[in-house]
């Protein structure tokens, strides 16, 4: 019996919910040393297992990040970013692992990536996410060099929030 | 039309992707045209009532600090009653009361408290909660205890967004108290305690800490409440006008309660403006 893969559909709406509220109410509130934000909400779309459809994935990426827009009025910001992030999902995946049938269906986490790997796969993507935030953002207030070093401290910040996350979140049985 | 179902179900994830690529990218470069609509604001009713929520628990944080301010304050208003005071008394005794004044008072204040604030984009707002029921619109000025803060930018029913001081969009007349040095000020991201008063005329003189004070020029605000202090000069290119960098009063970092500044005669000043441009 298959057990480390129950994925109800109720858990990732709560998953929506919570990671929303935490990145408005909490993580948008933060600027560690002038620099780095948590991004924590695209755990979300990291999470979402991986045979969900490309469009499903891009719409709940774009969804997920217009209402952060709304709620830190940067219209158009972070959607625009959380959809690059769900369509680059996959391949960057499948850059890191073997296509193998096992992987058809698996969430990625640290249990079923295993950890080097999978620290591989949530530094790519939020490096590129926040590379895209911060450039699309800054792009005519801020250097170069300050562009850089902000989205390379949040990416770190925010692989921190992710690790985090994915630990409190998905705890796989031992036992299987 | 078989063929064509075909094709776009087969492409139908590029065909998603597009549409919402270019979705966001409109919602992106067009900053501004949607803000007339308050749902595209975190003014909306649901982001503010979350914001009401949690500033229900946060509001308590920095108490000790707006307090100190609240007090400094006072005391500054208090000893300014005391003055006024002495010299209504002292011109009661040598003339007759036979001026009536009021009613030429011209700016009302509406309480508000601020439910979220950001100070690390460009672009910052934050959301009040007062909205067109309590008398604010789009354009009235926005005062904390220290000094002015934003100007309403969308008003909804219960709670409003302004645009914070800390906007690069924001350019708001200033002039350097007891002086007629005019001048805009303006935002450069990064810090929020810095702005920079621009178009300085080169021939006027200033020291360091001087207060810089807002113009009375717009119906936002009116003359001579408190903007920040000059911090020093700025080097530019130009050479008939000082870029001055100055130091905000107020700490954008903890925002608590504010005030809305309504002009009385911002209707009749509108209307004689639109006056002159029609002709």
């Amino acid at each position: 019996m298959e057990i480390t893969n129950i994925t109800s559909p109720l858990r990732f709406v709560a998953l929506f919910i919570g990671l929303l509220l935490l990145q408005v109410l909490v993580c948008n509130n933060i600027l560690l040393f002038g620099v780095a934000v948590p991004f924590v909400y695209i755990y979300f779309i990291i999470t979402l297992p991986m045979n969900v459809s490309l469009p499903l994935l891009m719409s709940l990426a774009f969804s997920m990040g217009f209402l952060i827009d709304l709620f830190g009025d940067t219209l158009g910001l972070n959607c625009m970013a959380s959809l690059i992030l769900s369509v680059l999902k996959k391949p960057i995946f499948y850059a890191y692992m073997h296509r193998e049938e096992k992987f058809l269906a698996a969430i990625p986490s640290i249990s079923s990536m295993g950890w080097p790997n999978y620290l591989k796969f949530i530094l790519s993507l939020s490096t590129i996410f926040c590379l895209i935030i911060f450039g699309i953002e800054l792009f005519s207030f801020a250097s170069f060099g300050r562009i850089i070093l902000m989205a390379a401290s949040s990416s770190l910040f925010t692989i921190v929030t992710l690790i985090a996350a994915d630990s409190l979140f998905n705890r796989e049985p031992d036992r299987s | 039309m078989r063929n064509l179902i075909d094709f776009i179900l087969k492409y139908s994830a590029v065909f998603v992707f597009t549409f919402l690529f270019v979705i966001s990218f409109v919602l992106l470069v067009s900053n501004g045209r949607f803000h007339s609509s308050v749902w595209f604001t975190s003014a909306n009713a649901l982001s503010s009532k979350l914001y009401g929520m949690s500033n229900g628990v946060s509001s308590y944080f920095n108490l000790k600090a707006v307090n100190a301010s609240l007090q400094q304050n006072n005391a500054l208003l208090e000893n300014e009653v005391l003055n006024l005071r002495m010299q209504l008394a002292r011109y009661r005794s040598l003339y007759a009361d036979s001026v009536d004044f009021s009613g030429t008072r011209r700016f009302d204040y509406v309480l508000a408290t601020v439910l979220n604030n950001g100070t690390r984009h460009p672009r910052n707002y934050f959301t009040i909660d007062k909205g067109y029921a309590d008398g604010v619109e789009s354009g009235m000025g926005v005062a904390d205890q220290n000094g002015i803060v934003g100007i309403v930018n969308v008003a909804g029913k219960n709670t409003s967004r302004v645009i914070s001081l800390l906007n690069t969009t924001q350019h708001i007349s200033v002039r350097l108290k007891g002086t007629n040095t005019i001048g805009s000020l303006s935002w450069k991201v990064n810090d929020p305690n810095v702005a920079y008063m621009e178009e300085v005329p080169r021939h006027s003189t200033f020291q360091l800490g001087d207060t810089v004070v807002t113009s009375g020029y717009s119906t936002s605000f009116p003359a001579d409440i408190p903007v920040g202090t000059v911090l020093g000069k700025v080097k530019t290119d130009n050479d008939n006008f000082y870029v001055l960098k100055v130091r905000l009063a107020s700490d954008f970092n903890h925002l608590t309660t504010v005030r809305v500044l309504k002009d009385k005669f911002k209707n009749e000043l509108d209307s004689l403006q639109t006056l002159d441009i029609s002709e």
